[in-house]
Order: structure tokens, then sequence, then C-alpha cells
């Protein structure tokens, strides 16, 4: 009858949608790791591109057959991806990799990840560099995570650029006048008025960053209370807009501009970590041999630096454990630094010759005699969870300052009510 | 209500879907809105303090202007652009498919792609546009550097990105007008410009308001535009939306907020924030361009 | 005579060749910096014409990403996902259009609500449901929640509220037609043209669609075309150094697009044409 008719033809066409959606299902189901098997028969481990040096990654797949490991790059946004995935419970990885900038934002979460102490991290401890090591050691005590690698920051120059200007040339006297940021300040005076053009800030930010991360405190304390308006963040603020009251910041963010302005001088000194010096040789490849590294104005500071995290659903975390050290060994690490420009976190591969070798990027320098000693004096600091967050409003009105010509004043001011304010929404103490 | 079962029917597999995959994100963000939330761990209740802390919030109000600018600026010589478009189209004899298909790949294409080739060519030191300008001797500018040439960078790939696709709407609509009525004005003397007004116009009202509809409702929710063409090197202060977060859009705030600074609870208050705004400007653009139908 | 004409039509032809020349540089230009080499891309001035390197661009392209196996994954997931959109779409558009039925202003009204609400918010509570029913890492995790696609409905119910008479189905409901009956007979083949549009909106947002896919699917072996794309980037932080290789990496994705589009272009067109008119 007309109602069977009906019914069929329904059917039929759902029957076709079925049909296609079914192909999706056959071409496999996949739940990776298998929680819920008892002895797991591969492992996948995430990291991000640059996170992990591929040798050394593809060496880990040779020297761990079984289980084996299932090394997968995520291109995109690494942490929204693993905090969803976290947040559903399913599909979590059994190593993961986990960025220096977000380890913090873990603490209060420090139950997700397997207590490496537990494990045997305690006996490996000593081979890192104690301040790096208390990077992934939660307030509860828990350790989330291993360094993989650390950023000690360095002022990376143009050596051809500074003769032309009149600078200091060789590292070790170059490291002697800018000790301090004005005298650094005063360089960039310098440069400026012989090559007109030619700056020696890049942008405020990435200058503040370093003013400020060289401190032993941020902006939020141990107990949960806001000092983001005391006066190691005044003085970071101050020093600063000093670079844009004396008209040498280039106010570039973008990273093409950047790029450009490397290659072609106008922008021969660049603040950084170590890493960074991976960003300048793929940047501007053109400028090789020319550059040098000194130590940075003010103190030693770092920059980034991930770790590997167990996460508490991993399927061996014995297994895991055993290859989180194998990778994160010293000897593994320099391999890192050579392939991947992963500064090591653990200081004996600084004797190694990967890392004692002269590098042609940097004229034949041996950078490692600028970074090791900067790398060891790095101060044990506290970040919060919420540094993050509440950091934001002061870049945004820096950024105010520079491109608006915002009062830096009122900047400063406006930055730290609105600091107050993401703080309180957060349930810091103002 | 029985009697209508088989319309019941037709309509509930979308919205059996709709109901899992729609509505409940969307009332589950509304339950986020009032707790404190950081993706992880407990969801505390805060009741309305999201909100107010919404209404008070600086940068919000940014983001709501950015957008809107970026909107004007890109919407607005696209949709004209469209239909002078179109109209030309219209009035050429020859090669009107192959016009339409070489007008049409702009929307075809992967965004994510487009954004960092747009970024690429307005780099201030760099860039291609620079080049061209540099190479006719007009002074160049720091487009990606500073807030109101990140706001231009971006609305120029939008417009770019629709004006093909928009244009090819407008031209079905042209060729629907019968062409007796274009004879008869030319017969009363009137002219092109005229014609344009009190002919093209009024006839093509109905595919305008779609267009302006949909563009606003997608114009005012660009993201990956603005991520993209502002995305930086540094970890700090991810996802800020540039020079003097000149390119926060207020989707990408919401995106800031949410998945950079682990604050879902106000990422949910922004998001419905989102939805009053672009639904209030949505019905407006209705109200305006379907109000002199009458 | 003709010459009058030829003469007035310079001008038009003159303008949309400009125009023409807008919308596809940077098409050309993707093809200068897919074929030059990374170094290439950052020299200033910046180079303008295509290099010699494509070939080796596109091996490195290969070698990094399984760009073949993940192209098959997104065109199962396209596909899929555009059949069951124009399914379920047409369906309960139609009834929207031609019916009505208690608690029709309400049912489409809540489509506004998630039309203009920004997709990224429903991307944790969505991937949580994932997580509860299993499917993290499958493709029907993609396929599934597109399906969603309250534009396809707008579409679709204006173009059949103007485009598919009433007096059709007044006609079929007095020769004593059910209601599916009228469906399949009656308004489908009317809406071909618009339903070919929608197809075609469907498909590309499903062959571009990025955030998601990079959120559920974690199994590295199962991903998308774009996924595949986006893991072509380098250094810390993500910024992307290869720029040669990923703009091989992106034309590649495109070409398969661009192809169809071309063999299917002429109808499509023409029928996003109608498609539009009529609704």
């Amino acid at each position: 009858m007309e109602l069977n008719r009906r019914r069929l033809l329904q059917l039929g066409l759902l029957g076709v949608a079925g049909t296609s959606v079914a192909a999706t299902a056959a071409c496999g189901d996949s739940s990776s790791g298998g929680a819920s098997e008892k002895k797991a028969s591969s492992l996948t481990m995430w990291y991000w591109g640059g996170g992990l040096s591929k040798n050394v990654v593809s060496s880990a797949v040779a020297q761990f057959p079984t289980p084996k490991l299932n090394a997968v790059e995520i291109g995109g946004d690494f942490k929204a991806k693993l905090l969803t995935t976290m947040n559903g419970g399913k599909g979590m990885p059994d190593i993961t990799g986990v960025k220096g900038e977000d380890i913090a934002s873990f603490y209060p979460q420090a139950k997700q990840f397997v207590d490496l102490n537990t494990l045997g991290a305690d006996k490996i401890k000593s081979q890192y560099l104690e301040w790096k090591w208390a990077q992934a050691t939660a307030p509860d005590g828990t350790q989330i995570g291993i360094p993989i690698d650390i950023g000690p920051t360095a002022l990376f120059y143009r050596q051809d650029i500074f003769a032309q200007a009149g600078l200091p040339t060789e590292p070790a006297d170059v490291a002697a006048a800018v000790s301090t940021y004005d005298d650094f300040f005063e360089l960039g005076v310098q440069l400026k008025g012989k090559l007109p053009g030619h700056f020696m800030v890049k942008d405020l930010a990435s200058l503040y960053n370093i003013i400020v991360t060289a401190q032993t405190q941020f902006y939020v304390d141990k107990d949960n209370k806001f000092i983001g308006d005391q006066q190691h963040i005044r003085d970071a603020w101050d020093t600063a807009i000093k670079a844009l009251t004396l008209g040498i910041d280039a106010k570039i963010s973008d990273g093409n501009d950047t790029n450009v302005g490397m290659t072609k001088g106008t922008l021969p000194a660049q603040l950084g970590a170590a890493w960074a010096g991976l960003d300048i040789a793929s940047g501007a490849p053109d400028s090789a041999g020319k550059w040098r590294v000194a130590a940075n104005p003010g103190g030693p500071a770092n920059i980034g630096g991930s770790f590997l995290a167990i996460p508490k659903s991993s399927a061996d975390p014995e297994e895991a454990f055993k290859i989180i050290s194998w990778i994160l060994s010293p000897e593994n690490e320099a391999k890192g630094f050579a392939d991947a420009s992963l500064f090591p976190a653990a200081p004996a591969a600084y004797k190694l010759p990967e890392l004692t070798k002269p590098d042609p990027f940097f004229g034949n320098q041996v950078t490692i005699d600028v970074f090791g000693p900067q790398a060891e004096k790095i101060p044990v600091a506290f970040t919060s969870p919420y540094d993050s967050a509440v950091s934001a409003p002061f870049f945004d009105e820096l950024s105010n300052a520079e491109t608006k010509g915002k009062n830096p004043d009122s900047a400063w001011n406006d930055a730290v009510s609105k600091a107050k304010s993401v703080a309180q929404r957060l349930g810091v103490t103002v | 209500m029985l009697r209508y079962w088989p319309q019941y029917l037709a309509i509930s597999p979308f919205y059996l879907l709709f109901a899992v995959f729609g509505l409940f994100p969307v009332l589950f963000s509304l339950y986020l809105s009032f707790h404190r939330w950081s993706g992880l761990g407990e969801r505390k209740w805060v009741g309305l303090k999201e909100y107010d802390f919404l209404i008070h919030d600086h940068t919000f109000w940014l983001s709501l202007w950015n957008t809107l600018i970026i909107w004007l600026m890109s919407t607005v010589p696209m949709l004209f652009g469209a239909l002078v478009i179109a109209a030309l189209l219209h009035s050429v004899a020859r090669g009107k498919s192959f016009y339409r298909m070489a007008y049409f790949i702009p929307s075809v294409t992967s965004l994510v792609a487009m954004a960092i080739l747009f970024k690429m060519m307005f780099s201030s030191n760099f860039g291609l546009i620079n080049a061209v300008l540099e190479a006719v001797n007009l002074p160049t500018y720091p487009w990606t550097n500073t807030p109101w040439g990140i706001k231009i960078s971006i609305a120029a790939l939008m417009t770019w990105q629709w004006v093909g696709y928009n244009s090819i709407i407008y031209l079905a609509g042209l060729q629907t007008i019968p062409g007796e009525l274009y004879e008869a004005a030319q017969i009363d003397g009137a002219g092109p410009v005229r014609t344009f007004f009190r002919i093209t116009i009024p006839l093509l009202r109905p595919v305008i308001l779609f267009t302006v509809v949909i563009s606003t409702i997608t114009g005012m929710q660009s993201f990956t535009e603005a991520q993209v063409m502002t995305a930086s090197n540094g970890a700090t202060n991810p996802n800020s939306g540039g020079p003097g977060q000149g390119g926060l859009t207020m989707v990408l705030y919401f995106y800031q907020q949410a998945f950079s600074y682990n604050d879902f609870g106000y990422g949910a208050a922004i998001a419905w924030g989102i939805f009053v705004i672009v639904g209030a400007f949505a019905v407006l653009n209705w109200r305006l361009v379907a109000r002199q139908e009458d | 005579m003709l010459n009058a004409l030829r003469r007035r039509q310079i001008l038009p032809h003159a303008v949309l060749a400009i125009g023409v020349l807008i919308s596809l540089f940077p098409f050309y230009w993707s093809i200068v910096l897919a074929t030059n080499t990374s170094a290439d891309v950052f020299r200033y001035p910046p180079r303008v014409i295509p290099g010699t390197h494509l070939v080796e661009n596109v091996r490195h392209v290969l070698d990094n990403i399984d760009f073949f196996g993940s192209m098959l994954n997104t065109l199962i997931v396209a596909v899929s996902t555009t059949v069951l959109v124009l399914f379920f779409d047409s369906l309960a558009a139609f009834t929207f259009a031609k019916y009505a039925f208690p608690g029709r202003r309400v049912l489409f009204g809540l489509l506004m609500l998630i039309f203009m609400l920004p997709a990224q918010l429903s991307i944790i509570p969505q991937y949580m449901i994932m997580a509860k029913i299993g499917w993290v890492g499958t493709l029907r995790a993609l396929v599934i929640p597109a399906a969603v696609n309250a534009f396809g409905i707008f579409w679709m119910r204006q173009y059949i509220s103007r485009g598919l008479p009433d007096e059709l189905i007044d006609a079929a409901r007095i020769d004593g037609a059910s209601f599916f009956r009228i469906y399949r007979s009656v308004c489908l083949p009317m809406i071909r043209p618009g339903l070919a549009f929608l197809a075609i909106y469907t498909f590309i947002g499903a062959w571009n669609d990025y955030v998601w896919p990079l959120v559920v699917l974690t199994d590295p072996n199962k991903i998308t075309l774009q996924l595949a794309i986006a893991q072509l980037n380098f250094g810390q932080g993500g910024t992307i150094t290869d720029y040669a290789m990923l703009m091989a990496g992106t034309l590649m994705a495109v070409v398969p697009l661009l192809i169809a589009f071309t063999l299917f272009a002429r109808n499509f067109v023409a029928d996003l044409a109608r498609g539009a008119v009529q609704g």
C-alpha cells in the first residue's frame, strides 16, 4: 500500500545516506593507546613541530620496539587540542609534550598527570637544571614533566652592522658594553645616529618580556596574590618605555618584516632565547655568518623550553617513563640541539661535542660559552597559572603606547586596573 | 498534532542531530557563562559576574569596534563591487562563463592558506604591496604593524574572497529582470544611472537582502582571517589581535580567552555577547534593506 | 554596426579583466612561492616569476606528510557530509517552506540561534559528547555534526518557498499523494539547482574545515588534508619557516577542488545563479 511504499522509499534513502556514513565508520575506529588493554601494544606520543628533534624521535622509535612508539606531530594550536582532549577524557596520548608557557596553567590540574616521582624521576632530577625542573613541579609536589629544553636568553647581534656603527664587535666587549639596559639603549642611540633607519629594539613587547622574565616573581605570587602593580613590574615597564622615548624602537611586530629587517641589517640586534637563533637562521638565511651572541643586558632570563609529561590515562606509565628518560638524556638532548636547536636542560650536555662545536651561522663562535654560564645562573622563579592572562593587559597597553601614541603613564594605569580585574575574574586575590 | 506526523518525521533527522550537536553545546555554553572554569577541574558558580565583567571590559568593546570597522571596510566595498561586476558581466556579450569561474575561485580556496599569503603581501618591509607602491614612487605604509593597517589588510582579504561569489548571485538576479522594463525606461528617456536606481535595485532587493544578511552574520564572526594575519611568533600574549590589538575581532577575543587563557566561563559570556550583538545587527540590516520594499 | 557594438564592450571587458587579475593574482603568487626556494621568499624586492623548484617542494611535501591518505579521508568526509546535508536539509526545508504545523516558528527560530553563535563555542561540549560515545578519532565525528548545517536549511527553504509553486503541491495532493511522495516526486526534481549549490557549498566547507578536525582527530594515521598541511610548520611557537613547501602543499590541496570545479563549473555556476534568484 501507499504506506509501505513510502516507508520503503524512506528507508532506501536513509540507507544510501547510511552507507556513506558507514563508510566513514568502516574506515576504522581507533582508540589510541588502548587504555582498556592490559599490556599496551603501542604508545602514542604527541609533540609539536620543532618541539623534539625528528632524529631523536625516530631513534626512540627504533630503540623501543615494543610496545610500538607512535610519535605524532600535531600542527596548529597544540594546547587547545591537549586541553580539549583532556577534558573529554578519551583519546589522550600516553606521552605528551607540554609547552613551557603552558606548564604553569596545569598546576591546578597536576592530578591529570602521573607524578613522575613515583616512577623514579627523583633519581634523575640532578641531571637537570634546578630552576627548570622546578617549573614542572606543581605546588602540591607532583612532578608533572621532565624538561626537554630551555631558552636561556642572550643578545644576538650583527657584527658587521655594529662595526659600521662604531659599536664594540667582539662578544665579550659587547657583553661588557651592555651590562645594564641604560648602556644598551645608549648603544641604540649611537646606532641610530650613525646609521639612520637602523633600530636596536624590534618592539617593546619582546624587550619588556625579557626584562620581566629575568625576575624571580611575576604578576601573581605563590599565595595567589596580585603583585603586578609592584616595583619590579613598574621598573620593567619604565625601562621598556625608555626605548620608545629614545626613538630606538622599530615597532615591528610582524614576523615577516622582522625577517627582512634581520636580513637587511636594519634590525641588527635581537634579544631572545637560544631557540631564537633558529628563527633568525631560517628567517634571514642570507645573513649567515654575520651574527654573534653575547650576554644580554640585565640578568640572565629564560624564555620557553618545554617538557615531556605522562598523562594519567597512559597505557603503560613505566614504559613511557623509560622512553622519556631516554629521549631526554644528556646525550640525546645534545643531539636535539644539533638537529633542532633545542638547548638542553641537562648541563652535562654542555660539554658534549654537539654543543661545543663552533656554529657557522654565528661566524664559528662557540655559542655555548655564552649560553652555558647564562643557563646556570637563571634564578628559580614561581610562575602562577594566571600569570599569562594577567600579563596580557600590560602587553596590550605597551602596544597602545607604541603604535597609538598613548601616554605611557595612563597606559600603565590602565594596564594595572585591567590586570586587576582580570586577576579578580580568575580568582586571584587583589 | 498527530495529523502532522509526516512533517515531524521529515524534520526529525535534522533536529535530532541538531539537539545533540547544535542545541546542547549552545545550552552548555550558556551554563558555562555563569561559572568560572579553566577547562579542567571544578566549575565554580559565579552568577552574573562574568557578564558584569564583560560589560565593563574595554577590550571587549574594542573588539566590537574592530569587528564593526573591519566589517564595514570589507562588506560595503564587497557588495558594491559585486553589484558593479554583476552589472558589467550582464552587459558583455561573450566570455561570461570564463569570467564567472575566474571570479568564483577565490571563495573555493582554503582560508588559512590565503590569509598567510595576504599577510605576506601586506608586510611592511617585505610585501608585494609595498614593493609595488615603491615601484611607482608612492609612499609605502606599515600595513601589518599599525592598528589601521592591519584592519585594512584583513578587510582586503575578506573582500577579495567574497566579491566574486556575491557578484554571481547578483548576476543571476539581474538576468531575471525582463528586458522589456529596460526598453520601456529607455523609451521614457531614463539614463543608465536612473534606470539602475529605479528599476534594477528595487527588483534586486530580495537578492540584496539575502547577501546583506548572510554577509553581516558571517562577516561579524570573522575569526580565521584575523587570527592568522595577526599571529606572531611570540609565546607571550597569544591571539591578541596584533598591533594595538587592531585586528582583535570579537570571535578572536573569545578564542583567546577560552583557549589561550583557559577562561571558559568568560569565553562563554563573550560568545553570548557576540550573539546578542550579531543578532541585533542582522535584524537592523534586514530592516534597513527590506523596509523600502513596501 | 558591429564596430560600434565592439567599442562599447571594450570598457566593460577591460574593467572585468582587471578584476580577474585581482581575483587570480594570489594564486599566481602562491605558484611563484611554491616553485622557488624558501630563501627566495624573504628576498626583497620579492620574486615575481615562477622558479624551477616545484618538483623539489612537492617532494618535500610528500616526504613530510601522508598527502594522498589524508586527501582520501577528506574526500570521504566531504562526500558523506554533503549527502547527509542534502538529504536532511532539503527534507526539513521543504517541510518548513510548504507546510504549517505547530511549533514551526519556534523550531525555525532555534536555527537562527545556532547560526549566530560562533562555531568555536561548541568545540569543547562537542568533544565531550564525542568522548562519551566513543567517536573520538573517527571520521564519523566530522560528518555527523556537520550535517547540522543551518545555512543549508535557510538556503533551501528560501529556494523552495519561491521556486516551488504551491499549485504543483496542491495538484499532487488532490491526486492523493502523501507527504513523502510529494517530496520525492514534486519537490526534489524542481530544486535540483538549489541542491547543486548547497552540495558544492557543503563540499567545499567540509574540504577546508580545520579547527574541529584538529581537535577531534587524534589518530595520526587518520587525518584530513588541512591538518596534514598544517603539520608542515616548523619552529617554536608554530612559526612557518618553509614557506615554499607550505605553499606547495596548499596548492596541492586546492588542485583537486579546482579540477572538480572546472569540470562541474558550467552547470554549477548557472545553478547557483538560478538558485540564488529563486531564493
